[in-house]
């Protein structure tokens, strides 16, 4: 519950950001502090974070592969899935799952391509590649 | 587009939760004292729904807030204001027109935005989440002056940056959604507001004929927590309980899904009032929100695999049910009340 330390996270994503948080006393008072979260809500997050670096490593080996499409690299490294994609794309689902496939990838016109590079906000030669 | 520039004389504060905190600053703006658990009181913010078959961030949909802009617009329907809520702008360049043309006029707006896509956000914070609210309050040239009330400090956003989280894609997404206070009342009616606020959770809370909402959805969530590590594998458990804990503590709460905000909310209009079942009911939220922290601290350590054995699944859900039977009781005692 130590709020003052200021513990190095694993991730690099971790900023330090003080936010205003409640408690409750014996007392009866609503106190407010200004700090940093504790070491519980570190945790979850990590646990997230965690979980999005392995899937995003996990597509990015796949596609150095060659078995899918850099599409699905850059849905995991935007941490959306098919739908969400396919909202933010406005490309049907059908069309982004079969878009997956590498051979189809390479056949596809350039205004998909653009549809799909506004949505990762990304310039269309790097949704060719992966970084 | 000529560029001028305009500050609007703003006061920014830090809040607990974004839209109450962004509705409270706007009603001190026009010289009103409503505090951050005032409005959240009044506008309704407190709300559980627990949506199993709706995924996001690859876990099941858990909200402890109400619909994205209820509490702006609740709490200036329940206090009499005349505002204006603007839902859906189809043309991004349009919304941007409509927000450039309020500032001349002088009024702060507050947008509903994406988290994803906002420069300033601690970067660990950056998940596809639709709900979050800002204030935008002055520009120059091609930055927007944006009060954002989770975080300590104003922040700057450029003409583009404000454009792609006002179109942010997604489930709720903002469609460019904006509100702001036309004109405001010299008297506030606080006591009939938060009758009716009072009146509208407590309906919210137990008396929805739908499972998955309020103290129901609670004790569902609790069935399926112990059934989690069977049905689906460890890992994968573990990541659905985290997603309990963020939601709870994380996306801008103060704490504890907000119970400690809405017994706040009770104290303080316990205390207007002189009346002691009130501030009875504040210190009853108050210890739910406590417990619902303790249940955040042993889940916490059961995501990273260092609980003690008795700290499990089972115990997690019957610690779950306890707390549904603690809120229960503040909705009934509050429903009781008369003010």
């Amino acid at each position: 519950m130590d709020e003052k330390s200021n513990p190095v996270y694993k991730d690099q994503r971790f900023g330090q950001s003080r936010e205003l948080l409640f408690s409750y006393d014996k007392d009866g008072n609503f106190e407010k502090t200004v700090g940093f979260h504790g070491e519980p809500d570190r945790v979850i997050l990590q646990q997230a974070w965690d979980h999005f670096n392995e899937r995003i490593a996990d597509a990015r080996e796949k596609v150095l592969a060659g078995k899918v499409s850099p599409i699905v690299y850059y849905m995991e490294k935007n941490l959306v899935d098919t739908l969400n994609l396919s909202m933010l794309a406005g490309i049907s689902l059908w069309r982004v799952k079969r878009h997956y496939k590498p051979n189809v990838f390479k056949r596809l016109n350039d205004k998909t391509l653009q549809k799909y590079a506004v949505a990762f906000n990304i310039s269309v030669e790097e949704l060719k590649k992966v970084d | 587009m000529e560029s001028k520039s305009i500050l609007i004389d703003y006061t920014h504060r830090q809040a607990g939760h974004c839209e109450s905190g962004a509705t409270s600053n706007l009603f001190n703006f026009y010289g009103h004292k409503l505090s951050e658990p005032m409005a959240f009181g009044i506008g309704n913010g407190l709300y559980f729904s627990y949506i199993p078959f709706l995924k996001v961030q690859f876990a099941p949909m858990i909200s402890f807030r109400n619909l994205p802009n209820t509490v702006f617009h609740r709490s200036a329907k329940n206090l009499g204001v005349d505002a204006t809520v603007i839902k859906k702008f189809k043309d991004p360049n349009a919304a941007m027109l409509a927000l450039d043309r309020n500032l001349e006029k002088g009024i702060p707006t507050g947008m509903q935005v994406g988290v994803f896509n906002l420069t300033f956000f601690p970067p660990e914070y950056r998940m596809h989440y639709n709900m979050h609210n800002l204030v935008c309050f002055g520009k120059e040239g091609n930055l927007y002056h944006i009060s954002d009330t989770v975080m300590e400090h104003r922040h700057v956003l450029t003409y583009e940056d404000l454009m792609r989280v006002r179109y942010a894609k997604g489930p709720f997404a903002p469609n460019g959604k904006m509100y702001w206070i036309n004109t405001i009342p010299k008297e506030l009616d606080i006591k009939s507001a938060v009758i009716t606020g009072i009146k509208k959770t407590v309906y919210e809370m137990i008396k929805v004929p739908f499972p998955l909402i309020g103290v129901k959805g609670l004790r569902w969530m609790a069935r399926d927590l112990k059934k989690w590590p069977r049905k689906h594998g460890d890992a994968k458990a573990a990541f659905y309980l985290g997603q309990i804990l963020r939601m709870n503590e994380d996306f801008g709460t103060g704490g504890a899904g907000f119970r400690y905000i809405y017994g706040a909310f009770l104290k303080e209009s316990g205390e207007l009032f002189n009346n002691p079942e009130l501030l009875e009911a504040s210190d009853m939220m108050g210890k739910t929100a406590n417990k619902w922290r303790e249940f955040t601290y042993i889940g916490a350590r059961n995501c990273r695999g260092r609980s003690k054995p008795e700290e499990d699944y089972g115990m997690l859900g019957n610690m779950l049910n306890e707390i549904a039977t603690m809120e229960e009781n503040v909705y009934k005692k509050l429903d009781k009340i008369k003010l």
